[in-house]
């Protein structure tokens, strides 16, 4: 046997088997849940991990959850130590002092006992529709303080030996506005822990928990083994990169992102100094919340069938100075954090395409924009509507960027339009991709999208969580940017332009229009094949105006043909003047 | 002969990647079979031709055959080839891209180069038609003929072969699709149309609108293959009807297909399902879990009760992963009922291989049928689950489906020596078994996924294992999962074409209602289950059967307010009172609660829609009779491997037909014509009068994996 102890088929029948059980677990969190944002955009994560929160296993779920988990199981072994039972469920939420990200992310956490022993721990958390605060969906980008965010919830145990703390779930009740939909994905998450413990002590009687442990632990030694392999392919250096969110709702930015990315042998480090110090609203990113999208953009470089679990983080080592907007301290808002976790992401993959450049695609969306309105229906019932609007990547080496696929760091769904219209005080205009808004580019960027929402209840509380916009989605290698993104109300004459994170009213018949960013180009313009360009402009994703100006492609409006002759010359010209790279 | 001239024969004919198979029947219910190279360029003539070797075969003219049944692929191919029509799709303005949009999810994560399935309709033909109905179906937005005739104009232009209709909330007012189809069909001949509200009259844009441009793609393509076909059965003088199988299992005449075209894209499984099915009812078993290993795939599927389970849960055209309903996004949605089945991509073709983390794996990639397995000697290099089987003694060294391939286990063992245990430095007895026992693995989780995944406990199933490999694998894995019974069926390898000859005609029906149960009175669901039956009645006669052959079933597709799924719930006979809508409610809880784990108590329910499903009762299905196989001859033995358990046994090699009513321990193998059945140690085997092997599987000791290590006995569940 080429390692000691270790059986290849074991090994196999215990990965494939861990596998199973976090997509069981997924599986029952997506059919139980209540809310859209669970539901229907599956917006949570499953995963195990073993008796040290190390995560073993994890569901096809988002990719910025995963690497989060680590920290909350360790604030509950240093919180409970030695009372951690079998028949507890812990529920967390609060990034200071309980490994939280946000607080609508709720975690809901069983340890599994097998035997008397602590062997792993089952871990959902799912992005819940409200959790009190300022605003419907608690993600208002006006707060100050983590105070006006919603109900923080420390690492409390929600099921004490199997017996349910009612007061947890009565404060619940009581300070969520949708408590129908907020206990319904509090059950759902429930279920699917509880899943995950009846199959993984199914799993560790089959193989004994002795054996399971020494697998796991292999595991994690194997995708820790791979990384550095991975790390010692890229060569060593520092690479840098600074990205930027427009600015909060607060104060004008830039807010900086900067990144160096030190390659050494078969680690690195990731280091954040430089990047602006922590800001008033809520963008700033928890630690976990940091590390968790470093990892993920690691993992984007990665060979993916190196073992899906967190061996993987070892030999990465994140520097994240105390204070700043990638490690806040407390009280710092953190609601809208998300931005920030893309943006950390994308600079991470910024610096490492100067060191492999095929494969690193040029700069997506920029993440899901949330739009939320919240408020009470005509009959007095409260609703609130999130809406995620995502799905436009950057162009790579091996191609066009895709329209409709949702950034690597956040695998969501949409909702559907007509369920929303029937559930919700809400009329969809618009929905569609929007031509000449990719980045040109030798591979173009995904056409971004536009959205436009009418309110149908007397009043709402509206909440945009967008960015994008004076800083619009990067190219790479002489690739030009992708369009900026915008959000108008009442799109006409009349109209006004909101900021890119902003809280306001919206009343009766009055339309929100989102348009999202367009992907960033790959390489030069001008080296784009005409045919593909003509493309373009037959499947009416470009005109021929844009295939003029931003690619020196001639196309006959008539014919709908190149002209080919025009092309070259205009190109030459273009070259010799310089007016492309 | 001339006394077969006056039988008359009931035809099945099931296409496969490989082979074609021909089954026929006769009024005593003995079956005779055929299997014939399928001719990948014009399926129909290979169909066609096998019918007449059958026909030849029994000295019989065309007029003997009563109906001829037909599985293809031929939508299925149409759809991964992208050789479907040349279409469009016409939908509501501000809406022409929630068709490339789909639901933004993808199936995998990790992955910066993900590409989309590429949509069937390119931007350019998807046209948009000033006009809105909203969410309760009121007009807010009125369509103007006038615009329509602007698009078919463009249609003609661009020689459109076959068009979608779907407008936003056509479900709950379906009169501007209805008018578009007029203007449509007015202004152009010849040219396809599908409705949304026809094809899916459901909630949800993106799948409706898919389902309905799956169907636009592929319905000039059935309806030129089965006009085809039915002119080749026609000079061949087979004057019998033609009937399709489809996704959901029922049959329907080549007319009615051809309404709903995309409902026989997964007609294929479904027939494996449907003979489970007959064979559950003939034995007096209400649960199964069915269990079909082919070269390529495996497939699991689920009789509960003594009902098939379906789903509207699907997608077409996505590449097979390890079974997961997550997975959503790689393919084309089409939510029409479709039996539920997992599929995972192992097989007898399966490749074995071992990944940079040093465990060893089974497929998804499959050597195929060419160059196969290294033990066909056809030059395959790679060491797959066949040799694997070859190599621990399970599949006979020789002929193989009566000599159509020949296995060499000394290619089998270097492979697997060779590309494994050389450098595993591992023994090649102990890399087979390890192969082996992957392959399971993975199949368990096909089982799962219809089964613990659903909230249902395979403990409460036989499984019933056929395919070629079924029932070299199937004992094994059911001890994994603590299941007591395996059957294994006559003639396993030819068990899916048999089901053709045993579906009934089904037609299904669905209305979306969407409304809180509580404020629905019985007299509405009364109404709408009155629409439906008025539907199905049409289509019955439509079809030319009677109504008193007719049986209903009816369904409602309920949620707590605000969840994204509805769990479909039997809906009883008769006229509904108010009391009858209150117990269907609670019917709705026991289910969640057993699938979930959980009720809501006080939590509205949402009735989102009403289904009916008419099954026309056939004349009962003739017992299926097959010759006694060659009786006992001398028992033969071989040396077979169990695992580090039992080690390598001399195993007796019996004929079916050796097995008697009294249990034989194991182990055993069991050698037929198109199958090989492995029954391992602590495992008992007999035979039923229905000719069935029934193996009786020893749980008492959960070690059927291999998975113990230094000898230490692993401790129950």
């Amino acid at each position: 046997m080429p390692q000691s102890g270790i059986d290849p088929i074991t090994l196999e029948v215990i990965q494939n088997g861990l596998a199973a059980i976090v997509d069981e677990m997924a599986l029952t969190v997506m059919r139980t849940a209540y809310s859209g944002v669970v539901k229907d955009a599956l917006d949570y994560s499953t995963a195990l991990c073993d008796r040290r929160g190390e995560v073993i296993a994890q569901g096809l779920t988002i990719v910025l959850h995963l690497g989060s988990f680590p920290s909350a199981v360790r604030h509950i072994l240093e919180a409970y130590g030695p009372r951690v039972r079998p028949g507890d469920v812990y529920i967390l939420n609060d990034p200071y002092g309980s490994g939280g990200i946000h607080l609508p992310d709720i975690y809901i956490i069983k340890p599994v006992f097998v035997g008397g022993a602590l062997e792993a721990f089952a871990c959902a958390l799912a992005h819940h529709t409200d959790v009190g605060g300022l605003v419907p969906g608690s993600n208002s980008t006006a707060a100050t303080e983590i105070f006006q965010e919603g109900l923080r919830i420390p690492t409390l145990k929600l099921f004490d030996e199997g017996v349910a703390n009612e007061a947890i779930f009565a404060i619940l009740e009581k300070n969520v506005r949708v408590p129908g939909k907020v206990l319904g994905d509090l059950r759902a998450e429930i279920a699917a822990v509880r899943t995950g413990e009846r199959e993984f002590m199914r799993l560790a009687a089959r193989h004994t928990p002795a054996t399971l442990r020494r697998y796991t632990d292999h595991l994690l030694d194997v995708s820790e083994r791979l990384a550095r392999e991975e790390i010692n392919a890229i060569p060593d250096g520092a690479y840098e990169f600074e990205t930027h969110i427009d600015g909060d709702s607060i104060e004008t930015g830039p807010v900086n992102i900067r990144v160096a990315v030190h390659v050494a042998g078969d680690s690195l480090t990731v280091d954040f100094t430089g990047t602006s110090p922590q800001v008033k609203a809520g963008i700033n990113s928890p630690l976990p919340f940091s590390e968790s999208a470093v990892y993920g953009g690691l993992r984007l470089l990665m060979d993916p069938t190196i073992p899906n679990c967190g061996g993987y983080f070892r030999p990465i080592d994140v520097r994240a100075p105390a204070g700043s907007v990638v490690h806040p301290l407390f009280p710092a808002a953190c609601g809208a954090r998300g931005i920030t976790g893309f943006r950390i992401m994308e600079a991470v993959l910024g610096a490492l395409a100067q060191a492999v450049p095929e494969r690193v695609p040029a700069d997506g969306e920029g993440g899901n924009t949330i739009i939320s309105f919240g408020g009470y229906d005509v009959q007095g019932a409260p609703f609130v509507y999130v809406d995620l609007i995502a799905g436009a990547r950057g162009g790579s080496p091996r191609g066009d960027g895709r329209e409709g696929v949702p950034h690597p760091a956040s695998n969501i769904a949409n909702t559907p339009i007509e369920i929303a219209e029937r559930e919700l005080p809400v009329r969809i205009e618009r929905y569609g991709l929007i031509p000449d808004s990719g980045g040109p580019g030798k591979y173009r960027g995904a056409l971004g999208q536009i959205r436009d929402v009418r309110c149908l209840a007397q009043e709402a509380v509206l909440q945009i969580r967008s960015d994008k916009r004076r800083f619009p989605p990067y190219g790479l290698w002489g690739g030009r940017s992708g369009s900026p993104s915008w959000n108008i109300l009442n799109p006409g004459t009349g109209q006004h332009v909101l900021p890119t994170l902003t809280m306001g009213k919206i009343r009766q018949g009055e339309v929100l229009r989102h348009v999202m960013a367009g992907g960033g180009g790959w390489g030069n313009p001008l080296e784009r094949d005409p045919d593909r360009v003509r493309r373009d402009v037959l499947d009416e994703k470009i005109t021929i105006g844009h295939a003029r100006e931003a690619y020196g492609v001639v196309i006959d409006p008539n014919t709908r043909e190149v002209d080919t002759a025009a092309t070259a010359e205009l190109r030459e010209r273009w070259r010799r003047d310089g007016r492309i790279a | 002969m001339t006394a077969w001239t006056d039988r008359r024969y009931r035809v099945g004919a099931d296409i496969g990647g490989t082979f074609t198979d021909i089954i026929a029947i006769d009024r005593d219910g003995i079956c005779s079979v055929r299997k014939v190279p399928s001719t990948v360029v014009d399926y129909g003539r290979g169909v066609a031709e096998g019918i007449q070797h059958l026909l030849a075969q029994f000295g019989a003219g065309g007029d003997a055959i009563a109906d001829v049944i037909h599985g293809t692929t031929v939508a299925t191919n149409a759809i991964l080839e992208r050789t479907g029509a040349r279409t469009a799709l016409v939908t509501t303005e501000g809406f022409r891209d929630v068709l490339e949009l789909r639901r933004l999810r993808t199936p995998q994560l990790y992955d910066l180069f993900f590409e989309p399935p590429p949509p069937m309709v390119d931007r350019a033909r998807r046209f948009e038609l000033r006009e809105r109905v909203g969410a309760r179906g009121e007009i807010i937005i009125p369509l103007d003929d006038g615009d329509v005739g602007k698009i078919v104009a463009r249609l003609r232009n661009e020689e459109i072969q076959s068009v979608a209709v779907s407008l936003l909330h056509s479900y709950a007012n379906p009169s501007h699709e209805q008018r578009v189809a007029r203007i449509v069909r007015d202004g152009l001949e010849g040219v396809h149309v599908s409705l949304s509200a026809e094809i899916l009259p459901e909630i949800r844009e993106y799948e409706r609108t898919s389902t309905t441009v799956v169907n636009a793609y592929v319905a000039p393509i059935i309806e030129a293959y089965l006009r085809t076909l039915v002119a080749r059965l026609r000079a061949g003088g087979i004057g019998a009807p033609l009937r399709v199988m489809q996704s959901h299992g029922g049959i329907m005449s080549a007319r009615a297909t051809l309404k709903r075209a995309a409902s026989v894209v997964e007609s294929g499984p479904a027939a494996g399902v449907i003979a489970g099915f007959e064979l559950g009812r003939q034995l007096g078993l209400r649960n199964l879990i069915t269990f079909d290993m082919g070269g390529t795939t495996a497939k699991a599927s689920l009789i509960e009760e003594g009902e098939i389970s379906r789903t509207t849960e699907y997608e077409v055209g996505s590449s097979i992963s390890l079974a997961s309903p997550l997975v959503r996004g790689g393919g084309y949605a089409l939510k029409l009922p479709v039996i539920d089945i997992a599929e995972v991509g192992a097989g007898g073709g399966s490749v074995v291989w071992v990944d940079r983390g040093g465990a060893l794996k089974v497929g998804p990639r499959s050597a195929g049928a060419s160059p196969g397995p290294a033990c066909y000697g056809m030059g395959g290099p790679d060491a797959t689950v066949t040799d694997a089987n070859v190599v621990l003694g399970y599949c006979n060294p020789g002929q193989l489906a009566g000599g159509a391939v020949t296995l060499q286990a000394p290619l089998a063992r270097a492979a697997l020596q060779e590309r494994i245990a050389r450098p595993l430095g591992m023994g090649l007895l102990q890399v087979a078994y390890g192969a082996h026992t992957i392959a399971n693995v993975n199949m368990i989780r096909a089982i799962k996924a219809v089964s613990t995944y659903r909230g249902r406990d395979p403990r409460d199933f036989a499984l019933l294992a056929f395919g070629g490999g079924g029932p070299i694998h199937a004992a094994e894995i059911a001890r994994a999962l603590h299941i007591r019974r395996v059957i294994v069926p006559p003639m396993p390898g030819l068990f899916s074409a048999r089901g053709l000859l045993q579906a009934q005609p089904e037609y299904y029906f669905v209305r979306t209602v969407f409304e809180p149960l509580a404020s629905l009175g019985a007299g509405a669901i009364n109404g709408v289950y009155g629409h439906l039956l008025a539907e199905a009645m049409e289509t019955l006669a439509a079809e030319g059967g009677a109504e008193e052959d007719a049986t209903f079933q009816r369904f409602a597709d309920i949620r707590y307010a605000g969840q994204a799924y509805e769990l479909t719930i039997p809906v009883g006979p008769g006229r509904l009172t108010g009391k009858d809508v209150a117990a269907l409610a609670e019917r709705f809880g026991a289910e969640h609660e057993r699938v979930y784990g959980h009720r809501a108590v006080n939590e509205p329910v949402d009735l989102v829609n009403l289904r009916l499903v008419a099954r026309v009762a056939g004349r009962p299905a003739p017992q299926l009779r097959v010759a006694r196989a060659r009786a006992a001859g001398a028992s033969a033995e071989r040396a077979a491997h169990f695992g580090p358990r039992f080690g390598t046994v001399a195993t007796p090699v019996l004929a079916r037909g050796d097995l008697g009513a009294t249990p034989r321990c194991g182990p055993l193998i069991v050698e037929e014509y198109d199958a090989t059945v492995v029954v391992p140690p602590r495992c008992t085997a007999w035979l039923h009068d229905s000719h069935s092997i029934v193996i009786d599987v020893d749980d008492d000791r959960d070690n059927g994996d291999a998975l113990s290590e230094d000898g230490a006995e692993p401790s129950r569940a």
